[in-house]
This record gives C-alpha cells, sequence and structure tokens, in this order.
C-alpha cells in the first residue's frame, strides 16, 4: 500500500499500524453486524425470539471457536462439542445450589453435591477443567494429521457422550441436569461473541497463525522453514477448546439447564454447515456462515412446524430444516469449495474496495 | 501428422505456454529441447489433454483439441510422461498389460508383448516384480513398452533421460533410434539437447513459452546460440 | 467354553458386517481419495427401496434381496454423477464435507417424505432364523454374513488383481492422470468403483434389515461411523486393511461388552472409540497402512 495514504482515515488494513492493534480492529470490524443485530433483537424482539437468539450467539462462539483449530490446521473437526459440553455440565455440577443438587446428582462424587460456587468462579473452574482436557486430547490430536486426526476428534465426541451419559452420579445420565442458576443474558452473549472474534482474528493474524496456515497448505515447505507443527497444531486446538468451553458456559448460564443431547452430532453437523458455508479459512466466514444458517433455518424451521401463510395452513414438513442444512453443504462445496468469504476477511474486502474506489 | 496451433497455456495468472505453432510429419522424430521451466511438460500435457488450453491441436488431419486425454490415446497418441510414472504398485506385466488397455478386445496383444520384452529384455526378468522396485533405466524402458502396448502411430516422450545416468541415457536413447526405425513417429521432448539432436530429424527450441529457433537438427547443433539457451539462458 | 464360542461367533458376525461395509468405503476412498460419509445414505436407500416394494406386494425374499442390491449400485452412481463428481479433484476435506451434506440431505429426505419413525419390513425375517449345532445357537443370519463377507472379500480381490478393469482401478487408485494417458476412461473407472461399493451397501442393508425388520432414517449412517473407524484402524484405502479393522472393531465390540459389567453397559461405544484413539497414535498410518510420504495429498 502507498505509504502517502492520509493518516486522517485509519483502516483496519492499515499497514503504518502495529500488527496486533490491526488484528484486534479487524477482528471489531468483523464484530460490528454481530453487535448490531444483537442489538436490534434486544431492542425489538418479544423474550422468546431473544432465546432463540441467544441460542444463535452460543453457535456463533462455538463456530468462532471451531475455526480457531479447523481453519488454521485444515483438520477436519468433529470434537469440539465435547468441549462445549464439558464447559456446560461443569458450571452444572459447580454453581447449581444445593437444594437442587439434592434432587439431580445426590451422590456426586468428592463431595459435589455439597459445593457450591459463585457463577463466576464456577465459570473460571470449569474453563480450566475444559483446559485441562484440552492439553491431554491435544497432546494426542497435534501428532497426527488428515483423516486419522479427524477420527481421534470423532472418537473424542462418541467418548464425552458416553460419559455424560452412564456417569449418572455426576452428569445426571440422559436427563436434563436443571436448576443452574440463570445469570447471563443476551448482552453477555454478544461480549462474549465480540471477544471471541477478536481472539480468533488475532490468532490467525499472528505468527503462530500464519506458520499453521502455511503448514496446511505445504506441510513440506513449513517443515522446511523449521516451522514445527505439532506445537502450532497443539496451540491453536487449546485455544479452539477454551473459546467452545466458554460457548457451553454461556449456554448452561442461560438456558439454566444443560442435557447431553444437545452437545452431540446435531450440534456438531450445524456448526461444521455454518463454518463450511461461511469459508472456514477466515474468522469472517465463520461469522457469516452462523448468521446466514441461523436466520435461514429458524425461517424454515416455522415452515417446518406447519406455518400459516396467507391464510393456508401448511402440512408439518419435519426434515425440512435439516433438508437445506445438507443442501447448502453439498452445493457450497460444488461451487465454493472456500466458502462464501474464500480467503480474505471482511475487513480486508471492505479496504480493498475502497482502496480501489479511491484509485477510480 | 500432429499439428499445434497457437498454443497457449495457463495455470491461474501464471501463462506457462504462450502461442506456440509445432508441426510433426508423419514417420518424423521432432524433438522439442529448452531449460526448465520452458514450459514442454506444459505442452505435451495440452497436445494429450490433460491439462486445458487454448488453440487447436490435430492429429492425423482430424482436429482432437475437444477430446479426452483416453479418446486422444484411443486415437493413436500416447505419452511416455516425465518422470516415467509406472504403476508402482502393480507388476511389470499388470503395467504392460494396461498400456494395451485400448486394444484389450484385439487378440494378438501377447505378440506385441513379446516384441517390447524382445526389446528390453531386463523386462522378461522381471514381468512378476512389482514396478516400483525397478531402477530408474528399467522403469524408463517399462514407461516405453508400456505406451508402446497401445500401438501408437505418434509417441511422445517427455523427458526419457531425466535422473538417468549417462550410460543408461545413452542406452535409452539408442531405444529411440530403434523405434525410429520402425517408422513410428515421435515427438522427443529433452533437456538434453546435443543427445536429441543426435536423434532428432527437426527440432523448436522454446524458453520461456515460446519458441525461439526452429530448423532441422543437423543445423541446430552447430548454433551456437543454442549453448546459451542449455544453461538456461534466455 | 460353550460361552466362548458363541461369543466368538457373535465377534465374527459383528466383524463381517463392519468389514462389508469398511470395504465399501475404503474401495471409494483408493479410487479417488472420498472419504464417503454417506455410505450410510446408500444403505439406508436400499433398504427404504425394500419397504416401498413390500409395500406394493413383494413379498419374495429373493425379490427383496435383488433390489436391495440394485438399488445399492443405483443410488452409489447418482450420488457419484450428482454429488461427488464437482469435488473430484478438491482437497480430501472438500470430500468428506460433501459427502456429510449428502448424508445430511438424504437422511431428511427419508424424515420428510417417509417418516421419521421406523417402518416395519418384516419380508426377510425367513433369513434370520436360530437352530442348534450341537449345543450352540445359531443364527442363519450370522453363518450368512461370515459367509458373504468371505466371498465378496475373495471376489473383490480376484476382481481387482486379475481383471483388466480392476488393474485400471488399483492404477488410478496411485496416479490418475497417468491411468487416463493408457487410454482409460477415467469417469468409467470412477463409476465402477462406485457401483462395487454401491453393491457392498446393499448386501450390508439386507443384512440390516433382515436383524431389524424396520428402515429408519439413519438406518445406515450409524453403522457407517462404525465401519469408517474399521478403515482408519486398518489402514484408510487399504482393502486388506478395511476386512482386517472390520474384524478387529467386531472382537473389540464383543470382548467389551462381555468384559464390561452391566453398569458399565453403555460405556461400550466409549471405551471402542478409546480403545481407537490408541491405536491411532501408536499407528498413525492405521493397522496395515503404508506410512504416507510427506508431499503426499493426505499430509
Amino acid at each position: 500500500m502507498a505509504p502517502a495514504q492520509s493518516p486522517a482515515a485509519p483502516m483496519p488494513a492499515d499497514r503504518s499500524m502495529p500488527p496486533l492493534l490491526r488484528s484486534i480492529l479487524g477482528g471489531l470490524v468483523v464484530a460490528v453486524p454481530v453487535v448490531v443485530i444483537g442489538v436490534l433483537i434486544l431492542w425489538l424482539a418479544p423474550p422468546y425470539q431473544v432465546r432463540i437468539a441467544f441460542a444463535g450467539y452460543v453457535n456463533l462462539v462455538i463456530v468462532v471457536g471451531l475455526q480457531i483449530f479447523m481453519g488454521n490446521a485444515n483438520i477436519g473437526n468433529f470434537g469440539h462439542s465435547a468441549f462445549v459440553g464439558v464447559g456446560a455440565y461443569f458450571v452444572a455440577i459447580l454453581a447449581t445450589p444445593l437444594a437442587a443438587k439434592k434432587l439431580s446428582i445426590p451422590n456426586a462424587p468428592f463431595g459435589l453435591s455439597q459445593v457450591v460456587l459463585d457463577p463466576i468462579v464456577a465459570a473460571v473452574v470449569a474453563l480450566g477443567i475444559v483446559g485441562v482436557l484440552a492439553l491431554l486430547t491435544g497432546f494426542i490430536i497435534s501428532r497426527l494429521s488428515g483423516i486419522a486426526a479427524s477420527i481421534v476428534t470423532l472418537s473424542l465426541l462418541i467418548i464425552s457422550h458416553g460419559v455424560f451419559i452412564n456417569y449418572t452420579d455426576l452428569f445426571k445420565g440422559a436427563q436434563a441436569f436443571f436448576g443452574i442458576p440463570v445469570v447471563i443474558g443476551l448482552p453477555t452473549a454478544i461480549a462474549v461473541a465480540v471477544a471471541a472474534i477478536v481472539v480468533a482474528r488475532v490468532f490467525r493474524d499472528s505468527q503462530d497463525g500464519v506458520q499453521l496456515r502455511a503448514s496446511a497448505d505445504d506441510v513440506l515447505a513449513a517443515r522446511a522453514f523449521g516451522v514445527d507443527v505439532v506445537k502450532l497444531r497443539f496451540k491453536a486446538w487449546v485455544l479452539s477448546a477454551l473459546v467452545c468451553g466458554a460457548a457451553g458456559i454461556m449456554y448452561a448460564y442461560f438456558m439454566g439447564a444443560v442435557i447431553a443431547r444437545a452437545f452431540f452430532f446435531q450440534q456438531v453437523f450445524l456448526t461444521l454447515a455454518m463454518l463450511i458455508l461461511g469459508g472456514m479459512r477466515t474468522v469472517s466466514g465463520a461469522v457469516v456462515g452462523c448468521a446466514i444458517l441461523s436466520i435461514g433455518l429458524e425461517a424454515i424451521r416455522s415452515l417446518e412446524s406447519g406455518a400459516t401463510i396467507m391464510g393456508v395452513k401448511l402440512p408439518e414438513m419435519l426434515g425440512l430444516s435439516g433438508l437445506s442444512l445438507g443442501a447448502v453443504i453439498v452445493l457450497g462445496m460444488a461451487f465454493r469449495p472456500n466458502g462464501l468469504m474464500g480467503r480474505l476477511e471482511l475487513d480486508e474486502l471492505a479496504a480493498g474496495w475502497l482502496r480501489r474506489l479511491r484509485r477510480s | 501428422m500432429l499439428v499445434v496451433e497457437n498454443l497457449v497455456v495457463r495455470y491461474g495468472p501464471i501463462t506457462a505456454v504462450r502461442g506456440v505453432s509445432i508441426e510433426v510429419g508423419a514417420g518424423e522424430t521432432v524433438a522439442l529441447l529448452g531449460p526448465n521451466g520452458a514450459g514442454k511438460t506444459s505442452i505435451v500435457s495440452a497436445v494429450i489433454g490433460l491439462v486445458p488450453s487454448t488453440g487447436r491441436v490435430s492429429f492425423d488431419g482430424r482436429d482432437v483439441s475437444n477430446l479426452s486425454p483416453e479418446e486422444r490415446v484411443r486415437a493413436a497418441m500416447t505419452v511416455v510422461p516425465e518422470g516415467r510414472r509406472v504403476f508402482a504398485n502393480l507388476t511389470v506385466a499388470e503395467n504392460l498389460r494396461l498400456g494395451g488397455f485400448v486394444r484389450r478386445r484385439e487378440r494378438d496383444q501377447d505378440g506385441e508383448r513379446d516384441r517390447y520384452l524382445a526389446m528390453f529384455p531386463v523386462l522378461r526378468e522381471r514381468l512378476d516384480q512389482l514396478a516400483g522396485t525397478l531402477s530408474g533405466g528399467e522403469q524408463q524402458m517399462l514407461a516405453i513398452a508400456r505406451a508402446m502396448m497401445s500401438k501408437p502411430r505418434l509417441l511422445i516422450l517427455d523427458e526419457p533421460s531425466l535422473g538417468l545416468a549417462p550410460r543408461i541415457v545413452a542406452r535409452i536413447f539408442e531405444h529411440i533410434v530403434e523405434l525410429k526405425k520402425s517408422g513410428i513417429t515421435i515427438v522427443l521432448v529433452e533437456q538434453n539437447m546435443m543427445q536429441a539432436l543426435a536423434v532428432a530429424d527437426r527440432a523448436y527450441v522454446l524458453s520461456t513459452g515460446t519458441i525461439r529457433h526452429a530448423g532441422p537438427a543437423a543445423e541446430l547443433r552447430a548454433d551456437p546460440r543454442l549453448a546459451d539457451l542449455a544453461i538456461g539462458g534466455h | 467354553m460353550d460361552y466362548a464360542i458363541q461369543q466368538i461367533v457373535n465377534a465374527l458376525a459383528f466383524g463381517s458386517e463392519y468389514a462389508l461395509l469398511a470395504l465399501g468405503l475404503a474401495l471409494v476412498f483408493s479410487i479417488m481419495g472420498l472419504v464417503n460419509f454417506a455410505h450410510g445414505e446408500i444403505i439406508a436407500v436400499a433398504g427404504y427401496s425394500v419397504f416401498f416394494a413390500v409395500a406394493l406386494g413383494l413379498q419374495s425374499v429373493l425379490g427383496a434381496v435383488t433390489i436391495a442390491i440394485v438399488m445399492g449400485i443405483v443410488t452409489a452412481l447418482v450420488f457419484e454423477r450428482v454429488a461427488f463428481r464437482p469435488v473430484r479433484y478438491a482437497p480430501t476435506t472438500t470430500g468428506l464435507l460433501t459427502a456429510f451434506g449428502v448424508s445430511i440431505v438424504v437422511q431428511n429426505m427419508l424424515t420428510l417424505f417417509v417418516s421419521p419413525k421406523a417402518r416395519a419390513v418384516p419380508v426377510l425375517g425367513p433369513l434370520n432364523q436360530t437352530f442348534f449345532i450341537g449345543p450352540y445357537a445359531v443364527s442363519s443370519l450370522q453363518l450368512l454374513e461370515l459367509a458373504v463377507t468371505i466371498v465378496a472379500i475373495v471376489a473383490l480381490v480376484l476382481f481387482l488383481n486379475r481383471s483388466l478393469l480392476g488393474l485400471a482401478i488399483r492404477a488410478a487408485a496411485r496416479d490418475f492422470s497417468t491411468v487416463r494417458l493408457m487410454g482409460v476412461k477415467a469417469n468409467r473407472v470412477i463409476a465402477t468403483g462406485f457401483a462395487l461399493s454401491g453393491f457392498l451397501a446393499g448386501v450390508v442393508s439386507v443384512f440390516i434389515l433382515a436383524r431389524r425388520g424396520s428402515v429408519e432414517p439413519d438406518f445406515g449412517s450409524a453403522p457407517v461411523i462404525k465401519a469408517f473407524v474399521a478403515c482408519v484402524l486398518g489402514g484408510f484405502g487399504s482393502l486388506a486393511g478395511a476386512a482386517v479393522g472390520g474384524m478387529v472393531l467386531g472382537f473389540l465390540d464383543v470382548a467389551i461388552l462381555v468384559a464390561l459389567p452391566q453398569k458399565f453397559g453403555g460405556l461400550r461405544d466409549a471405551l471402542t472409540y478409546f480403545l481407537v484413539g490408541v491405536v491411532l497414535f501408536w499407528r498413525p498410518q492405521g493397522l496395515l497402512g503404508r506410512t504416507v510420504e510427506l508431499g503426499d495429498k493426505e499430509v
């Protein structure tokens, strides 16, 4: 870019800025629509829609978390919902009041049925547990490539689900674990989503992120330059897990209840589809994909339950939303294999347009 | 027999071949020479249809530009690819069988095979060995024999000397002369200019995707400008 | 002792089914590098075809078997043409996600146009009968599964090793463009591979139908995830590896079922996948897989 650019108009992509600041600003630009939509919903929408929107924001944080590992390391990940589940379950176990616990998990090990932590402390501890699990699993996954790595992430999902369902003393089995204090609302979710986007963007632009993406394109070349692929994958994996864990914590603190089913294939597939549609190479892709699918699927879901359009009552069409989801993936891969966003972030695209506008 | 007109090959933003025209008469041996990156292999790939290109390729007076590679092979053109590309996980015998794929309904496969096994006796000894275990020179012989199994009228050899010891290269070139005597039309793509010119009737010299010189092999051999190109100058 | 023999028979039957499934996946993977998550939906479509035929009055076992197999082949070919051809030269991840999309589409179409609930298909019941050899209770279905798996593996190996088309398929597995230089029609080879995998899916569909007597939208997807694991366990892309991986998984399943106290029975899957993770950590290329060279597409 020309160094003579006017300093009065600092654009996110301005090369004169320190790189970290540029990444943060870039992330914030990408987060603008997230905030705008959230504020509109808070302002205009009825409470039941706020609830739906909240679920959308939880998904957004998951998709952004997923992008951190999958987008940079280019390894298919099916295991991220395990971390969402762990985050959600541990705040449930740690922060739920005693009375509710007596009913749900009276025989919890380590005297956990007698412990109640402040929600914030519980969230920190839960995130710590997610982190420890991420370190352990990351040790294995970062050493594998391609399909073997994907299979191990799948194993992780199935193992975590098996444990949630069968370790009834701690996780209350297949039934819902309820009575969790409801301590946050949509504004917190929006804030967490913005934070997640900035974190993901900073990682993507960091030296580690750049090296990891390079290694995903060509392991051989990256190794020749002395890039430690295993270490980079490990970092991305742990960071990705923490963001997903945070999404789980949010979920538990808003819904007041968690259920193992929510952290299984359905969530994995939905969030994967969002990331793929938007484009996994960029954080913007995660945001765009999540926004389009959340809004689109919500519209389709109203059809699915037999909506009334202009006085005509439509029949129930179970499966329609799933059908659309699958079709989006197939068409997306055929026509835009890199997703809607391709390789550039929203702010980079915008900066490009601005530059061209100025030139012409 | 082979006419290439105004061939252009692009890989995204990079143009590897910029409007090359080549003509090869029946029974001729024509060399395509040039340093690394001159666009030789791109021309070969485009002629056989493995990479998209613009321009016209016709074979035997028939426009083959829109045919798939397999249809071009059926039309009796064939390529011995750069780096030999024998099927390492198949045996020598299986490689040869696959080479005769387009003539699978004919009966005289064995006769054809015996002819090339006689030409390359070392292959006969190794019929049941996996092709991946052969030496480089043996693999090159197998690749040539495999290509000949389809009874082509045009044989395109892409860098047959690549990565081989000089002694082996000399043997391979002897075989090329032998094939030439049998009357087949040959396009010989080589970096090894002098050796190729010794075999060829005519030659085109390429650099950076365009033809720099063309003419009878004997004339080009004497041309001092070639020495520059051989070292990779432009 | 009796108990042990009984369990070994069970393990062989489970293992055969996984092996058949895994072979279908490995075949397609070895030819075009596609991880075909939608293999389960080929099985499901084959199963639903039998359901429709029965609804239209079909009663013969042979008829049902034929329909399942033919529809398996047709479905596989349709998937290839419609969904997989556009992503043929794309990276593995792209193909995997496409397959995964196809799987979601088909499952939801079955939900939408048929029913989200299980539908009874009793026609193949006669295949599943229990009889006694001495003191051992044996199911005819288990024997059939074992026999068919052995025949399928032998036939597949013969086809791939002896026939010219088989040679072309094996060669295409390693070097697609050079195989085209032999005049082999690329599309034909790929379609043949898919048709074969569809055939295997049809056979598996018959077995599952005979055992369960009903179809539902996720009829094929649950077993395919296991088969996928079997493939990776055995070494992805290796046919022998797929067969071995399937058998190992079958034995693992039964062994865990036997060894695990009743109380933890639900942890069977979790434990299986844990062991799979351990195996992959120890041998990332799978039990029979070759070490992938750096620079290969898969790294």
